[in-house]
């Protein structure tokens, strides 16, 4: 028997499929317009002499010269990603060892620890501005980059943990007993058993960390000042007043800013998606 | 046999097993008092202190009588809280009622088997990859009066405009609205990877029965992914009322566009005047106002089942 494919094509009422048509119309232009306009002001001399979508009537790549010359765009990257990648591993690492102990054992006040982390999702942080900002002055780490590493460490406890969670309630608790039986300690089932087990969930909590952490401009713009130790979104605001009139090289170094999250995801698409969707959606 | 061995390696395998409870929790507990919990005590505590560029360090209690000067201030005196919370609220409402339904009917969109689907779809992510601060800077651009595109836009119906919209009260709002709320890229996965998770046989006995379609769409897939809606209303809502980045790259919170998160900062660290002690007691209001949002969203979602049963309650 043939099986109905109700999501088929040839079987959507037709005003269903012109909503649809719309749908991904306006996909594609709310999602290319603002990027493309960039892209092609990037290549103008001028911007001002050529406004909106007048296409560049040379293509200028100067300001992209220079963006790698004299703002030392790398070194911007660099810190971004040594803050990001450290922090993520910090904190997936600490979290995948407490999930899994709230996940698998009984023990007192198990419902407080996961209250306390679950409350922590619907703390809103920029509330907790003062508090932070003031602890880290103390702790004399005011203006480091382990500032920033400490403070995204810490944030974002409560989504890495239930993904995680979620994931070690679905391994089957019968590996644990075996390899326990075999005579290994908790400690070494965890680390040779579980982890490897768990791996995807872990690392889809990786990927929404590591995207957040990147992406993040409040506490980043807050508690550091030296221009060389800033992070990508944080040089950002330094641009309007960097280029006050120099539009080309604003531009430019715009696309430079933006390119590295889209290459990454244009080679990773797939992992990203199913990262997102929960697995359900393949790439 | 095997359960005598368990009971002589008893005590010694329990204090193991607390060591290691122990040992894999204190990290992140640890790091829950240092970002969390010490913050949220200090936080209510010293709204009800004098705690400003006078004393930095430290704050002085107002005294029972007085101890809700802070608030009264915040409440009576200070000239943008209201702005602030009226803006605020209004973000996190289109949070739930635009930005949850637009991302539905682009979810539903991708879920279709249709060509090209895919690859619009991943082009729909693209702009949720890029950070709100970057996004920020090119609505900046796009609304420049100079070089953008929006103006050359409105210059088509009324010629000779040539303000920059980010600076007119009401349509500031907007135009910083329309800089963060169409990009719904990653509440869209979400939603979409719920929907793909309905078996394939409900659909089927669905077209079966003649729903095929939005028809369908309405009748049979909403309800069953109405768990996921509930939660992802909550994060929009929440992201919403503490929107801050959008703030500060378009307006700086000029032409009537504060926002809660920017008073709190603005009051904490960027005024030369600083004022601690206000700013933690708006900062706790914004953390009550994260309750009620968690509340206000449950109860939209109990309608549905409020009104099944007073329909119910009608037909007997």
């Amino acid at each position: 028997m043939k099986k109905i494919d109700s999501q088929g094509v040839d079987k959507l009422p037709l005003g269903t499929k012109i909503f649809t048509w719309i749908c991904l119309a306006w996909a594609l232009l709310i999602s290319l317009v603002p990027i493309v306009w960039l892209v092609l002001s990037s290549f103008k001399v001028d911007p001002l002499a050529r406004p909106g979508f007048m296409l560049p009537d040379s293509i200028y790549l100067k300001g992209y010269i220079s963006t790698f010359r004299d703002l030392n765009v790398m070194r911007y990257f660099g810190n971004s990603m040594l803050i990001s990648i450290v922090s993520v591993f910090v904190s997936i690492m600490t979290i995948s060892m407490s999930a899994y102990v709230v996940a698998r054992m009984e023990f007192k006040g198990k419902k407080l620890v996961n209250i306390a982390l679950a409350s922590t999702l619907f703390i809103p942080t920029t509330a907790l501005t003062y508090p932070v900002y003031n602890l880290i002055n103390r702790l004399g780490i005011y203006n480091t980059r382990s500032a920033l590493i400490l403070i995204y460490s810490c944030s974002g406890i409560a989504v890495s943990f239930f993904v995680i969670k979620n994931y070690y309630d679905n391994v089957p608790k019968e590996l644990e007993e075996a390899a326990r039986i075999d005579g290994c300690g908790y400690a070494q089932t965890w680390w040779r058993i579980i982890l490897p087990i768990a791996r995807p969930g872990i690392l889809t909590a990786a990927v929404l960390a590591l995207l957040t952490n990147w992406n993040e401009y409040y506490w980043a713009s807050l508690v550091i000042i030296d221009r060389d130790k800033l992070t990508v979104p944080a040089v950002l605001s330094t641009f309007t007043t960097a280029f006050t009139t120099n539009y080309n090289g604003l531009f430019s170094a715009m696309v430079v800013i933006i390119l590295p999250p889209i290459i990454l995801y244009c080679v990773f698409n797939k992992f990203f998606i199913e990262a997102l969707s929960g697995g359900a959606v393949k790439g | 046999m095997k359960n005598s061995t368990h009971s002589v390696q008893k005590p010694r395998t329990d204090w193991r097993k607390k060591g290691f409870i122990f040992a894999f929790l204190a990290p992140t507990m640890v790091m829950f008092c240092i970002f969390y919990l010490y913050p949220l005590v200090t936080v209510f505590f010293t709204s009800f202190c004098k705690w400003d560029y006078t004393n930095i360090t430290r704050p002085e209690f107002f005294g029972w009588k007085e101890m809700f000067k802070n608030y009264k201030y915040i409440f009576n005196t200070y000239p943008y809280f209201w702005e602030a919370m009226r803006n605020s609220t209004a973000w996190a409402l289109l949070g739930v009622f635009f930005q949850i339904p637009l991302s539905t009917i682009m979810a539903l969109a991708f879920s279709r088997k249709m060509k090209g689907v895919k690859t619009i779809r991943n082009i729909y992510i693209v702009p949720c990859m890029i950070s709100s601060a970057a996004m920020g800077m090119i609505f900046l651009q796009l609304y420049n009066p100079l070089y953008g595109v929006v103006n050359p836009i409105i210059q088509l119906f009324n010629p000779g405009f040539k303000e920059n919209i980010l600076l007119l009260k009401g349509s500031a709002f907007w135009a910083l609205t329309a800089a963060y709320i169409f990009f719904t890229g990653t509440t869209t996965l979400m939603i979409l990877g719920n929907i793909l998770a309905v078996p394939e046989e409900v659909r089927e006995a669905a077209t079966l029965d003649g729903a095929s379609g939005l028809l369908q769409d309405w009748h049979i897939i909403i309800p069953m992914i109405r768990g996921t809606l509930k939660t992802v209303s909550i994060l929009a809502a929440t992201s919403g009322f503490l929107l801050y980045n959008e703030v500060f790259f378009l307006t700086k919170g000029a032409a009537g566009t504060y926002s809660v998160s920017y008073i709190i900062r603005e009051l904490a660290i960027t005024s030369p005047r600083t004022q601690f002690g206000r700013a933690n007691s708006v900062a706790f209001i914004q953390i009550i106002c994260g309750l009620l949002i968690i509340v206000f969203v449950n109860l939209i979602y109990s309608v549905p089942d409020w009104l099944e049963k007073v329909k119910k309650g009608a037909e007997k």
